[in-house]
């Protein structure tokens, strides 16, 4: 009989799987749930939104309960009105936010720098492109998952005490929401292109603070020495604040739609580029 | 399975690997990949796992250009260099998403996971974080990763890299087990005796040029310009004398109760001094070939190029 040669047994089917964008956001997500800095942000969030909440009640009584008349005048002095109302909704985008997106955005390319996971996800059949969309993602998804319920719980509360013509506007969500799609994908560009620019998670974490706080305080420092207010486009912190208000109309934003426009496209298009430069093959060497 | 002509890499004004032309052939079996620090073999196997495109010359495995190419990557696995993994990671989450990223899920996941870490050995430990798990053991790990997808080439970078003794052996006999059942692996290292012990068959590669390839034997007959050295061991007088009277003698050297000869081509002087030995015409005890291992075979080629 002769002796054959040692066959391999079939190779599973490999494709039955998920993209490989969403397996790594899946992973990423995991991840972040088994930490505990989603606790301390959980809580924190949930405090602004119950504020936010009582708020919207407070003003559903002001404008309902004759009893309450008296106090008015006094009320519309201290509580917004308005399109500065339905903006203010998203205050969160502001420090707090931008805190939790560096925090968690910062390791999101430095870890797989430092554990060398690159190489290894690109021998498999997983592109560059793959692995960017999906840092990209979860760093956006994370700041627009935060904000969400900011938008649509003040939303249908207002709707269920008040009707149509409560404290928040019935087209609220659809001024909002692409405000919050767009601050989202800027937080998460500068996240992922700090952390590309990172060699440990605690770097990136630097690097996404030190980015933000630094364009900011650039931005000021030319309007300061130029007095062109224009410069503060490239304010990532304003940008952020001022998508709400453009979207739902307000009288004064913090600069117009052009400016914005111009700040956010270049801010998303040169950190996606940075982190498109610093995740290619050539960079994840063996 | 795989096919180099002239492929090269640069690095911006580095040349990594000089044009390079070689070929595996399809089936199971280890080859060595071996040469010093910054010899070109991490340039060399990210040409074949499709990390990096060829500077120039063309790189073919399974008869495609591995560059980026899903059907290529799904048939191979990579160990890579290192150690470094999330220590604060569970092993089986880590080759869950491994698995997925091949494009596995469901049950066809979970029976490959298993599957890999059985082989590795670490189906009872896989639930371990990586800070828990010894540096054997995440390499086991990492090897397992490279298997969930059932390769037909394996390519593992300096795995031996950190490894107790044990550890290291317990690792070539995984690997000689893998090529037994059909699986081509491909290991780098830059230690000699690593490659020695695990393959006779190897590469060589030093500063950027494939030096040789083949089995150590046959590469050290090519070695023309560096005569053998035989040991023979018995009566150093009478085997001196039988020496000097053969062509093929370069050059003698007398010790304490054996003689040691050059020749060029053992090929036709070992026959003559079997028949001498049987017919008692020399007093021959013992003959080692002292310079027939990957050893001697590194260094002249080396020296040679150097």
């Amino acid at each position: 009989m002769p002796i054959y040669a040692p066959t391999l047994p079939p190779a599973p089917d490999l494709n039955q799987g998920q993209p490989p964008a969403l397996v790594l956001m899946r992973f990423d997500l995991a991840r972040l749930w088994r930490q505990k800095i989603g606790r301390f942000f959980g809580f924190a969030f949930l405090m602004v939104l119950i504020v936010k909440l009582t708020v919207i009640y407070v003003k559903y009584l002001l404008d309902t309960n004759a009893a309450l008349r008296p106090m008015q005048d006094f009320a519309k002095a201290v509580l917004s009105q308005g399109a500065e109302f339905q903006a203010g909704l998203l205050d969160p985008a502001s420090y707090l936010l931008w805190f939790l997106v560096a925090l968690v955005g910062g390791g999101l390319v430095a870890r797989d720098t430092l554990y060398r996971v690159r190489p290894l996800m690109y021998a498999h059949p997983v592109s560059p492109r793959d692995y960017l969309v999906a840092k990209l993602g979860f760093a956006s998804a994370l700041p627009f998952a935060v904000l969400l319920p900011f938008v649509l719980l003040p939303w249908a509360m207002s709707l269920m005490v008040a009707g149509l013509h409560g404290p928040v506007w019935p087209t609220a969500p659809l001024r909002l929401l692409p405000a919050v799609a767009v601050l989202s994908l800027l937080m998460g560009a500068m996240a992922v292109g700090a952390s590309a620019m990172a060699a440990t998670p605690r770097a990136g974490v630097g690097w996404v603070l030190g980015l933000v706080l630094g364009t900011s305080a650039l931005a000021s420092l030319v309007q300061g020495l130029t007095g062109f207010v224009g410069a503060q486009a490239l304010n990532p912190v304003l940008l952020a604040q001022t998508w709400p208000q453009l979207f739902v109309g307000m009288d004064r934003p913090f600069m117009g739609w052009f400016p914005a426009a111009l700040g956010t496209a270049f801010h998303i298009g040169l950190w996606t580029f940075v982190a498109a430069r610093r995740t290619l093959p050539s960079e994840a060497v063996i | 399975m795989i096919s180099l002509d002239r492929a090269s890499l640069r690095y911006g004004p580095i040349l990594g690997l000089s044009p390079t032309t070689f070929e595996l052939p399809d089936g199971g079996g280890i080859t060595g990949l071996l040469g010093p620090n910054g010899a070109g073999k991490s340039s060399l196997l990210q040409l074949l796992s499709g990390l990096l495109p060829p500077s120039g010359g063309e790189v073919r495995v399974f008869g495609q250009a591995p560059f980026r190419n899903p059907a290529v990557l799904a048939r191979l696995g990579l160990v890579p260099e290192g150690d470094r993994l999330p220590s604060g990671l569970r092993a089986d989450r880590w080759l869950r998403m491994m698995g997925e990223l091949s494009g596995l899920s469901g049950e066809a996941l979970k029976a490959a996971q298993a599957r890999a870490l059985e082989t590795v050995g670490m189906a009872d430990r896989a639930h371990l974080t990586f800070a828990r798990m010894s540096k054997g053991m995440r390499q086991r790990i990492r090897l397992a990763q490279a298997l969930l997808h059932g390769p037909e080439l394996l390519i593992l970078d300096e795995p031996f890299n950190g490894l107790d003794p044990e550890a290291r052996l317990g690792l070539m006999d995984l690997l000689r087990r893998l090529a037994g059942e059909g699986v081509r692996v491909l290991v780098s290292s830059h230690i000699l005796s690593e490659i020695a012990q695990l393959t006779d068959r190897i590469l060589l590669l030093f500063r950027g040029r494939l030096l040789a390839e083949g089995t150590v034997t046959e590469i050290r007959q090519l070695l023309d310009r560096h005569p053998v050295e035989l040991r023979l061991t018995g009566e150093p007088l009478d085997l001196a004398r039988w020496a000097v009277e053969q062509p093929e003698l370069a050059a003698l050297r007398m010790e304490e109760g054996a003689v040691v000869l050059s020749v060029r081509s053992p090929r036709d002087i070992l026959p003559r001094l079997q028949q001498a030995a049987a017919a008692g015409r020399i007093p021959l005890r013992a003959l080692d070939p002292l310079d027939l291992n990957l050893d001697a075979v590194f260094q002249y080629l080396t020296k040679d190029h150097a």
